[in-house]
């Protein structure tokens, strides 16, 4: 039959062109994300990236897929003549294919929604530190600040030890501002009247930064710091060296 | 009363909101804190009313009210019956006249939004805050944004909605042809009160209006929230209006079944915005009811919370999204089937997506707040909730798809825009799966990827399908052809500006850029640089179809009543389409996608 040639033909050559699309998008998933975002610096950073490389590889084959047939449809199906074109088949329907679509569909998104649910449980409370230690955290217009509960240290810019895992209390005293350390993929607001928590722990000495993620206000682009991540004994040296804030 | 028109209207609203200032300013105790923005609200209400009261909306109401309801000759006149183009500037009731009403505001919204882009991309070609300084800054993402996602709400709803949908379930006109009127004119007035904000000032919120930076805000704050609630009274009426003309005036043989898929996504499109707007007009009304009489429902020292309006603002933000994508998505599809040659593939399975998109659509506000710290265990099950929609989503391209599968397709200036829609909707559409993981979402909520984001999705989709919906239904409304030529020329210079744009704006994400920075760190310095000159091509691309579409308006080659050979009724009457459209009304007997019936018969 004329019809199920030409529907072979179109699939055979639209495979050949999948499979090219796939492997550059595979490729291209593999190595772009690590290439493009900031040196993780926290378990919860690296896993952030894996994350967006799984899903980069599991979205390359259907994205291949609609961009082989919507390629083939330009090239092949392109009507050159002049005037209106004859009609098409009159294809209403494919129950098969149909279902095949929603079914794989939606077994891709369930795969996706376990990797999601696993990543959280994985990485609850933000790592496996070992002495877990608190930080508060206020923003105000247009600064941060942070304490060190259980001394009298106050800082501008953040000091941290490694591999410790870190709870951080964050508040604000105006406005709501975001709390983001942005080399170890932790955010929270920072809301006025409550406070919110997130953890992470630091797994690499070095300095990283601190952007505020909502707007709030003349200097919202200006409200950034910077965060030291320091080995437990040169840590435990800064804390020491600060001069009570009492 | 038959001398009134839009010009009337501008003297009605000015004069009222005059008077509203001056009795406002003397009985109000100025000494209050909240003097100011007391005195802004009322001026602002002033204006809508006396506007309202210029153009003539309550008219008929009130000769109905005083006994003197209006006869036919006065319906024939409103509904601009010999009127010729004054028609276009009056309280006119013809759908068909609003329809282009709608279109020329669509232009103006998009035209002020894009100006305002501009500027803002200006300011971002270099690290530093040079161009404007971060207050104006501010105060132009916040009017960019709402501008711009009140522009796409109207793009494909307004003038098509308007200016087809009657014609095609085969109506006369609307079932409301006053509300019909109301709707446009209502959502004129918001405009002033908008953009009118920028002029007043203290604009420091972003279009999102979180509370307590909005409490803080000047008094461009509450002509901003009015706009809005002006806005959310007209797309209800609209709304309410589209659903019952459907529901109520289709000609006799058009069964649900054989509906265009274009009134289908309206009538949904529709729906969802009749459960979202309240939430929209409620939470800005509460917002200038915390700053005009001191309430508190926002603001944590007394008593209220800032999460109250997270969750009110997104319970309507995540619905007007699909509010926005799904007459797009109709048109788009609309357009497929015509320029393939062939059937809708999988009608039932293409209304059944869009239904469960507007379904799973309301149940995924939350994920807009997963960095907010509110209610950290419903972050599962909202993660869940937004990954679903991936498989609705998945639908719109396998009906693309499937319709577009071994048809004879006519690549004229229409399916230019629905390849290029398919192209940017599925990077928008692959992205928002990222940011709907929560652990990538704690690092990119607030990022510049998000700005990309949902720019592949608006621009790079909706405002595409828009452009197609033009192209497609030009003809129909002007009885010319839009130039092919420069329509072409457009949409390469928009494509190539949207990939340049948009893309290095994800990489400005990856790398750590926030949103709403008027100065950044040098490392975005190159990135930004691309996406400006990205922008400036875009605004190319948008400057060439403006040329195109008032060359074509005015002298562009004439189409006749159906030039692509289409098979919906609206292409089925004569151009220009006579008032009350149809002489004698048809009775339908098929879908309108009997492409191709001939060759299975013979």
């Amino acid at each position: 039959m004329a019809t199920s040639n030409e529907n072979k033909k179109a699939i055979y050559s639209i495979f050949w062109i999948w499979l090219v699309i796939t492997i550059v998008g595979v490729l291209i998933s593999i190595k772009a994300p690590a290439w493009l975002m900031p040196t993780s610096a926290s378990s919860t950073m690296h896993l952030v990236i894996e994350t967006i490389v799984v899903f980069s590889v599991a979205a390359a084959p259907v994205a291949a897929l609609v961009y082989a047939i919507t390629l083939y449809a330009l090239v092949k199906w392109r009507w050159r003549g002049d005037g209106v074109p004859p009609d098409g088949p009159n294809l209403r329907n494919n129950s098969t294919l149909t279902s095949v679509w929603i079914v794989s569909s939606t077994m891709l998104t369930i795969f996706l929604l376990i990797w999601g649910l696993a990543a959280l449980a994985v990485d609850e409370g933000g790592g496996n530190g070992k002495n877990p230690m608190t930080v508060n955290v206020t923003g105000q217009q247009w600064a941060w600040s942070f304490t060190y509960p259980g001394t009298h240290v106050a800082s501008n810019e953040l000091y941290l030890p490694v591999n410790d895992k870190i709870t951080f209390n964050v508040t604000s005293k105006d406005v709501v501002h975001g709390f983001w350390i942005v080399q170890m993929g932790v955010k929270v607001n920072a809301n006025p009247g409550v406070s919110t928590s997130v953890s992470v722990t630091p797994n690499k000495i070095g300095t990283y930064d601190i952007r505020c993620t909502e707007i709030c206000g003349l200097y919202h682009a200006y409200m950034v710091t910077r965060v030291h991540v320091l080995s437990d004994t040169a840590f435990a040296k800064w804390l020491s060296s600060q001069p009570s804030r009492a | 009363m038959r001398r009134l028109n839009f010009l009337t209207g501008i003297i009605g609203g000015v004069l009222v909101a005059a008077l509203f200032y001056v009795i406002a300013r003397e009985t109000l105790d100025q000494g209050s804190r909240t003097f100011v923005d007391t005195l802004t609200t009322l001026t602002g209400v002033g204006w809508v009313i006396g506007f309202w009261l210029g153009i003539g909306a309550f008219t008929g109401v009130g000769r109905w009210f005083i006994g003197k309801d209006q006869n036919h000759d006065d319906e024939m006149y409103l509904a601009g019956k010999d009127l010729g183009r004054a028609r276009y500037w009056k309280y006119t009731t013809d759908h068909k006249v609003v329809g282009v009403q709608y279109v020329i505001v669509t232009m103006v919204l998009l035209a002020a939004g894009g100006i305002l882009a501009m500027a803002l991309r200006t300011e971002l070609i270099t690290p530093g805050a040079h161009f404007v300084n971060p207050q104006i800054y501010n105060a132009f993402i916040s009017v960019h944004g709402m501008v711009m996602i009140i522009a796409l709400i109207v793009a494909v709803a307004g003038p098509w909605a308007n200016f087809v949908v009657p014609i095609m379930v085969g109506a006369r006109d609307m079932a409301f042809p006053r509300l019909n009127a109301l709707s446009l004119w209502t959502l004129v007035a918001a405009i002033p009160l908008l953009l009118g904000s920028l002029c007043v000032g203290g604009l420091s919120m972003g279009w999102v209006t979180q509370a307590p930076i909005s409490e803080q805000a000047g008094p461009g704050m509450d002509l901003f929230a009015l706009a809005i609630i002006t806005f959310a009274v007209s797309t209800t009426v609209a709304g309410v209006n589209t659903i019952c003309t459907v529901l109520t005036m289709r000609t006799k043989g058009m069964t649900l079944e054989r509906l265009p898929i274009f009134v289908w996504s309206s009538i949904i499109a529709a729906g969802l915005g009749l459960y979202a707007f309240p939430f929209f007009l409620v939470v800005m009304a509460l917002n200038i009811v915390d700053r005009t009489t001191g309430t508190s429902f926002f603001i944590a020292s007394g008593g209220g919370t800032g999460w109250l309006q997270e969750n009110l603002f997104w319970l309507m933000g995540h619905p007007e999204v699909y509010v926005i994508l799904l007459p797009a998505v109709g048109a788009l599809l609309e357009i497929t089937t015509v320029f393939s040659r062939k059937p809708l593939f999988s009608y039932r399975t293409a209304v059944g997506g869009m239904a469960a998109l507007a379904g799973l659509s309301v149940l995924v506000w939350a994920h807009h707040m997963f960095t907010t710290g509110w209610a950290p265990t419903l972050g599962g099950p909202f993660m869940l909730t937004t990954e679903l929609i991936s498989i609705p989503t998945g639908i719109v391209f396998l009906v693309i798809l499937g319709t577009l599968w071994r048809g004879n397709i006519w690549m004229k200036l229409p399916m230019y825009w629905v390849f290029g829609f398919v192209f940017d909707f599925l990077i928008g559409g692959v992205t928002g799966i990222y940011l709907s993981d929560i652990p990538v979402d704690n690092q990119m909520h607030g990022t510049m990827f998000v700005v990309a984001h949902f720019h592949y999705v608006f621009v790079g989709s909706v405002l595409f399908g828009a452009i197609a919906a033009l192209c497609f239904w030009f003809p129909k409304m002007t009885g010319r052809f839009l130039d092919e030529k420069l329509g072409k020329l457009s949409f390469w210079l928009t494509f190539v500006g949207v990939q340049v744009t948009f893309l290095s704006m994800f990489v400005s994400g990856l790398r750590g850029m926030p949103r709403r920075y008027a100065s950044y760190a040098i490392i975005f310095e190159h990135t930004n640089f691309i996406s400006t000159i990205g922008a400036y091509i875009i605004m190319a691309g948008m400057l060439v179809l403006l040329g195109a579409i008032i060359q074509s308006w005015r002298s562009g080659e004439p189409s006749g009543p159906n030039p692509w050979s289409s098979k919906t009724l609206e292409w089925l009457v004569p151009t220009p389409v006579p008032l009350e459209n149809f002489e004698v009304l048809p009775v339908i007997t098929s879908d309108p996608y009997t492409y191709g019936e001939e060759l299975v018969n013979s």
